[in-house]
């Protein structure tokens, strides 16, 4: 996708690449328009959103910390993945490309697409940050992974400034060397064999790289996302047979809990369960992978 | 709707729906299938070529298969509303955390297990006063107690120590947590879990316990029936109790137990567990004791769920004298709790071999197990009651703490046994089930001086309420039932009857509001149906029964002091005052009497009263003479049984 792009616009690329990591992102890269407009499907390509866009640009901030890992699955499902620190780089970078170079500039909204449901982003900020090269799909159900950095949360900006894209990245680190080594002796990876709903499937070929991977978002889906509970719980609370059987499922200690989710706006199971990500030796013990490991990096250098 | 737009706006059916739905699903981003790594490798040609595979969006699905994208949308989403499940979440709750994730670990909640209806229905009878409930708790009353709690710290603290003893055998609390796991394995096995009512017919023998244990265990509910029960009395209990199992002797004495059990064809009696030889064999159907004990199957490593105290887990007919027997419930919050508070007041310990005289199918046995598993105390059994071996089990077994009936004590001092045994190591001595005549108390503490004689009185559906402390005098012992247990309020009515109520009391008789309605005041003290009076101390005498008294022309009397003279006159053995109708008084005396001198008559006791004091209207007025009492298993008088000829 090469194009040609002025002395200026290298300027400006780094300068906005510069801005989202001096903020906190750990990665940032520009994504090829042209990619993005042809993979996506109509409706969720970048031009759908912003008519004139020219560029790209997908940041990604650490996933969690290294205490995150260790507790309870059921505590780590609370941690919900609406990652705000991503979204404020992406959101102060729009500002700043504005005030920069006095062109148009949006962070693109993370939200769902309000005319296709809640199962259906609006923009896919996966694609952006894999074609922007700073990410590649895993067998975990296509989470991005990074070979340093790990799992990250991803945003993107939409901007009317051109600048040059980047490329994919060149290998997949997904699946690592000891994965492989599992699959070769029980058939699955550890992210297949965790999975609490068994979502996850696939096949690694024999020069150790990804030939097939297996996704049932709606097994997934229907563990951690649970806001589809609110009318079947409605629905069957309509259909009991009488008030008694009205009120045990309206009050049920489970579909109270979901009330309170609902009402407070609570991310707290609205997400994902990160049992694959737990269990994942490049989201977990990749070398810059959690604040820790960093920040010995960083001394160490 | 969609969109706004209604669905016959939109022009999808039912029909349409039906066709097309698992396709539209399929194709959409709800199943997801990836080759390689087409994306980052902007393979172009094979993106494009598996786009239905990747997972497509509405529009492109409604492009591949003919439908506007409108009717995708609803089609996909009417599709995932329907293969919707709530609360699936609960999988990530119990299985996530990596390691922990075990296909076979998991059960899906619709297979999971589920209380039956009867087993609700007991639970059901579990309702207590909530303003009570809240004392009892706030107080530390009701705890976490569970006999399976209990075992497992007695095996952490003394594993070695002795647990249950019999003939010099000592299975120790070790020992005795893993057949009790292994047995509760086995019973699981058999299909009977929490709430089941499992029945037990056994003498004083270590599997007792082990059953008891291991029901306890399975969060299971065990009904006692006494060793003299037989196919009429089964039939009653086992059908009352809803009884999913029974534990008993194939050959008790003679007694074919097992194949009684079987041969009632109950419909919900699923299970009849035998103990005996070549049981198989022997009775055909009957489940081997032996087989679950020692079997593989073990509750800990099926990870059976451990009971919690607020579930019920005896359900102990009365041994009362009325007629019919009404079905006592209790959890552990009433039962254990006053155990663990009991232990304390009777100065009990880990060094304690406690011996019961009376069956484990009565309260009083359990009592006595209850305080020694709390204690981790020794439980020295005496498979069945006969003076010679209760005297002779004391001394060989060295028991220091002993749980009677007046008529043991009775018996034992019958027959000099104390002057033909050490029974020195007694330092305890707790009796039940009856009025403990004065005397006889008195005439104990002369053969065991170093022995505290401590009455109790309690009922199936108290417990131990009221009882004497290690350190009373012998005169408070022999004329009272002390004082009222932790826990405990007494009070005494106007009529004199005895009222109680506590963290120990059963929430009310299972199965029978009627007995209920008569059994609780409007204040929701219990009637014990006993006499009584108190002391300036505050001690508790019981003085006789409500029901005893005999209502002369109006002139109401309780013959309890007649029956002590009668049972002290040289030619009587045991004797019991009832009324009887009368045309002109409505009620006469009459005395049923076991006679040592047959030729004993009326008016020969009558003069005999008359001497001891004994005013002529509380004189008998027919004498019966029987050659044995109907006795409870504490050896009490069943007055309802005894039929005027």
């Amino acid at each position: 996708m090469a194009s040609t792009k002025s002395a200026d616009t290298e300027g400006a690329k780094q300068a906005i690449l510069d801005y989202c990591l001096r903020k906190g992102a750990l990665a940032a890269g520009v994504a090829d328009l042209e990619a993005l407009e042809r993979i996506a499907p109509p409706g969720h390509r970048p031009s759908d959103l912003m008519p004139k866009v020219k560029s790209v640009i997908s940041l990604g901030v650490g996933g969690q910390t290294q205490g995150a890992w260790s507790v309870p699955a059921k505590a780590m499902g609370y941690f919900g993945s609406t990652e705000t620190r991503a979204y404020t780089i992406a959101y102060g970078a729009a500002f700043f490309i504005e005030g920069m170079y006095q062109t148009p500039a949006i962070y693109c909204p993370p939200d769902m697409d309000n005319e296709k449901g809640p199962r259906v982003p609006l923009q896919s900020l996966k694609l952006h940050a894999e074609i922007a090269g700073i990410g590649a799909r895993s067998l975990a159900g296509d989470i991005l992974l990074h070979p340093e950095f790990g799992y990250m949360y991803y945003a993107s900006i939409f901007t009317e400034l051109a600048l040059e894209p980047d490329q994919p990245m060149a290998e997949n680190p997904c699946p690592a060397p000891s994965c492989v080594s599992m699959y070769r002796q029980i058939g699955r990876t550890p992210c297949q064999k965790f999975c609490p709903v068994q979502c996850l499937s696939g096949h690694i070929d024999a020069d150790g790289k990804q030939a097939e991977m297996h996704y049932d978002m709606a097994a997934c889906a229907e563990m951690s996302q649970q806001y589809e509970a609110v009318p079947a719980l409605l629905a069957e609370a309509m259909a009991a047979e009488d008030a008694q059987g009205r009120d045990d499922i309206l009050f049920d200690p489970d579909n109270k809990m979901l009330w309170y989710k609902m009402s407070v706006g609570s991310g707290g199971l609205l997400a994902q369960c990160f049992e694959c990500m737990r269990v994942c030796p490049i989201a977990t013990k990749s070398p810059l992978a959690d604040p820790i490991r960093r920040s010995k990096a960083k001394a160490a250098t | 709707m969609a969109r706004g737009l209604s669905r016959q706006q939109i022009g999808v059916t039912v029909a349409m729906i039906d066709s097309y739905g698992d396709l539209v699903f399929e194709m959409s981003h709800n199943k997801q299938t990836r080759r390689g790594d087409p994306i980052r490798e902007l393979d172009f040609a094979a993106i494009e070529a598996r786009r239905g595979e990747l997972g497509m969006s509405d529009g492109q699905i409604a492009q591949r298969i003919g439908l506007s994208e409108i009717q995708v949308m609803y089609i996909r989403t009417t599709m995932e509303r329907r293969r919707f499940r709530t609360n699936h979440f609960q999988r990530l709750l119990e299985l996530g955390g990596g390691k922990r994730f075990r296909h076979e670990r998991f059960t899906a909640h619709e297979d999971r297990f589920q209380y039956h209806d009867d087993a609700i229905a007991l639970r059901e009878a579990m309702t207590f006063n909530p303003e009570r409930a809240r004392y009892y708790a706030e107080q530390g009353w009701w705890a976490d107690d569970t006999l399976s709690g209990w075992l497992a710290r007695n095996v952490a603290e003394r594993p070695a120590a002795p647990a249950v003893i019999l003939d010099g055998v000592v299975m120790d609390y070790a020992s005795l947590a893993a057949r009790v796991d292994r047995l509760a394995g086995g019973l699981h096995g058999l299909g009977l879990g929490p709430g089941d009512v499992i029945a037990v017919q056994l003498p004083n023998v270590p599997d007792y316990l082990v059953g008891y244990l291991a029901i306890a265990r399975l969060g299971a509910v065990m009904t006692t029936l006494y060793m003299p029960h037989r196919g009429r009395e089964f039939a009653t209990l086992l059908g009352h109790s809803r009884a999913r199992a029974m534990i008993c002797l194939s050959d008790a004495g003679g007694f074919p137990a097992a194949q009684t059990a079987l041969d009632l064809d109950l419909e919900k009696l699923q299970s009849v567990i035998a103990i005996g030889t070549d049981v198989a064999k022997a009775v055909p159907g009957a489940v081997p004791f032996e087989d679950l004990a020692a079997g593989t199957a073990s509750a800990d490593a099926l990870g059976l769920p451990l009971p919690v105290a607020a579930d019920p887990f005896l359900l102990l007919y009365t041994s009362g004298t009325t007629a019919s027997p009404k079905a006592v419930p209790h959890n552990s919050h009433t039962m254990l709790g006053n155990a663990r508070l009991g232990a304390a007041e009777h100065q009990l310990s880990a060094d304690d071999v406690i011996l019961s005289a009376p069956p484990f199918g009565h309260l009083f046995a359990l009592y006595s197990f209850h305080l020694a598993l709390y204690s981790g105390a020794a439980n020295l059994l005496l498979p069945a009651f006969t003076p010679p071996d209760l005297a002779a089990t004391i001394e060989a077994g060295g028991a220091t703490a002993l749980f009677a009936a007046p008529a043991h004590m009775a018996a034992c001092l019958g027959m000099g046994l104390f002057d033909k045994h050490d029974c020195s190591s007694l330092g305890l001595m707790v009796l039940s089930g009856s009025a403990v005549p004065d005397e006889m108390a008195r005439a104990v503490d002369r053969k065991l001086p170093d022995c505290a004689i401590n009455q109790l009185w309690g009922m199936t559906e108290t417990q131990g309420a009221l009882y004497c402390r290690p350190g009373d005098s012998i005169e408070t012992a022999a004329t009272s039932a002390g004082q009222p247990a932790p826990g405990v309020e007494a009070r005494i009515n106007d009529d004199g009857e005895l009222q109680v109520r506590g963290s120990m009391l059963f929430p009310g008789y299972f199965d029978n509001p009627g007995a209920n309605a008569a059994a609780f005041t409007k204040d929701g003290w219990f009637r014990s149906g006993d006499l009584a009076s108190q002391d300036r101390q505050g001690n508790i005498a019981i003085t006789g029964r409500i029901k005893d008294i005999i209502n002369r022309g109006g002139v109401k009397y309780n013959p309890r002091e007649i029956e002590d003279l009668l049972d002290k006159h040289p030619g009587i053995a045991q004797s019991a005052i009832v009324p009887m109708p009368d045309n002109v008084l409505g009620e006469r005396a009459c005395c049923f009497a076991v006679a040592i001198d047959p030729d004993i008559d009326l008016d020969g006791l009558c003069q005999y009263l008359l001497g001891h004091g004994i005013a002529k209207t509380k004189l008998p007025e027919r004498l019966v003479l029987v050659a044995e009492m109907p006795l409870t298993p504490t050896r009490k008088i069943i007055k309802g049984r005894l039929f005027l000829p």
